[in-house]
């Protein structure tokens, strides 16, 4: 816009000492790469100290950061929600009457939609509600208000959204879950035996 | 995150992801390498000091790196890893507030015509302003991001930046006289 305004931007810097790059980077790894391995043990250490029971698919705690595959696939296992009280921990293969569908990090506004829209229109459906990504960090904040610092690490863009579901019945089956999971927008879909007066979808 | 109008002078890093830490590596080198000065002169410019300047942008590339996984496919890297320097500064800045002077105090209006040795530098005159109102030069002038791209960058609406900017510049025209800009 003006190039007299960028000039003389330019020669102010123009006594730059310099630096290597190639050394700065070499730094940032090695020091990033401790607080990586600090946050890893901090949710590694949480997660086994609240008995989380991992669905399948959601990939293991340790696991969390590990070098192989792209992380942002899979939901860290810390993130996740823990099951309600009275809830069966895990994932159930029947018998589920609340279902946790968590999205994907890139769902769009119109997969969310169709998702609701199926929800809405399922018989099997008693309730349903949608949490969002600011809802679940606060949950996240108080669930994990013993480590500080693994909490100003994470920011509510690393919570996943989600849909809680009531069941009308206790599923015979896996095939609710599963019908669910192909649709796109959802990562993975959790069914779990509650009683009636956990909150709807099973988790804290 | 908005599209450049003015594209910044850096190349568009995008981040693509690979596997692998290798390749983590590598490609986080890459960027660094190729971001490093700009990041650093712009810091200097926000902090008028090249050894703080340095390690600003040391800590911006460390969080960076100690979070790269979390950076989603097709984050704009230049705009966040602006966005950490910013926080940085201002976190500095907050600290500093209260406990030390850290801006040599600044004449109002420095006779520049008669007395070119007093003239400020344009660094000096920086130092005059509110850090917010120095990052939205710094980003803009210096760095060539569209006002847009600022406002995303410092978390504000677009019109804050454009009112900051347009305060900025005139508060740098009284303090370096009329000669420096529109031109």
């Amino acid at each position: 816009m003006d190039a007299n305004l960028r000039d003389q931007f330019d020669r102010a810097v123009g006594h730059d000492p310099g630096a290597d790059p190639s050394a700065m980077a070499h730094t940032a790894i090695l020091e990033g790469g401790r607080v990586r391995t600090r946050r890893r043990r901090l949710a590694a250490a949480g997660v086994a100290a609240a008995g989380l029971v991992l669905a399948a698919g959601v990939g293991t705690a340790l696991n969390l950061r590990s070098e192989a595959p792209p992380p942002p696939l899979t939901i860290p296992a810390a993130m996740m929600p823990l099951a309600a009280p009275g809830c069966s921990e895990g994932a159930v293969q029947s018998g589920a009457t609340d279902v946790s569908m968590f999205l994907t990090y890139e769902a769009t506004e119109q997969q969310r939609s169709a998702i609701r829209s199926a929800l809405d229109g399922d018989a099997r459906v008693e309730s349903s509600y949608f949490e969002s990504r600011q809802t679940a960090y606060e949950r996240f904040k108080k669930l994990w208000q013993d480590s500080p610092e693994f909490v100003a690490s994470v920011g509510p863009e690393s919570l996943p959204e989600s849909f809680r579901v009531r069941l009308t019945e206790p599923a015979p089956s896996t095939a609710f879950e599963r019908q669910y999971a192909a649709m796109p927008g959802i990562q993975d879909v959790v069914g779990r035996t509650c009683p009636p007066d956990a909150p709807v979808g099973g988790v804290k | 995150m908005t599209d450049t109008v003015v594209p910044p002078r850096s190349t568009g890093w995008t981040l693509t992801r690979r596997r692998g830490k290798a390749a983590r590596d590598q490609e986080f080198t890459a960027f660094v390498e190729s971001t490093a000065t700009r990041l650093r002169r712009s810091a200097y410019l926000m902090c008028r000091d090249w050894h703080l300047a340095q390690d600003l942008t040391q800590q911006t590339f460390t969080k960076m790196y100690a979070s790269w996984e979390r950076l989603k496919s097709g984050t704009n890297l230049d705009a966040y890893s602006r966005r950490v320097l910013m926080n940085l500064v201002f976190d500095q800045q907050k600290r500093l507030k209260g406990s030390e002077i850290v801006l040599a105090e600044l004449p109002d209006r420095p006779d520049a015509a008669a007395n070119p040795e007093l003239r400020l530098t344009l660094v000096e005159a920086l130092a005059g302003l509110s850090v917010e109102d120095r990052a939205v030069l710094v980003l803009r002038h210096a760095e060539d991001h569209s006002v847009e791209t600022v406002a995303t960058i410092l978390g504000v609406s677009s019109s804050v930046v454009k009112m900051r900017n347009t305060r900025a510049l005139s508060r740098l025209r009284t303090l370096l006289g009329d000669d420096f800009l529109d031109r």
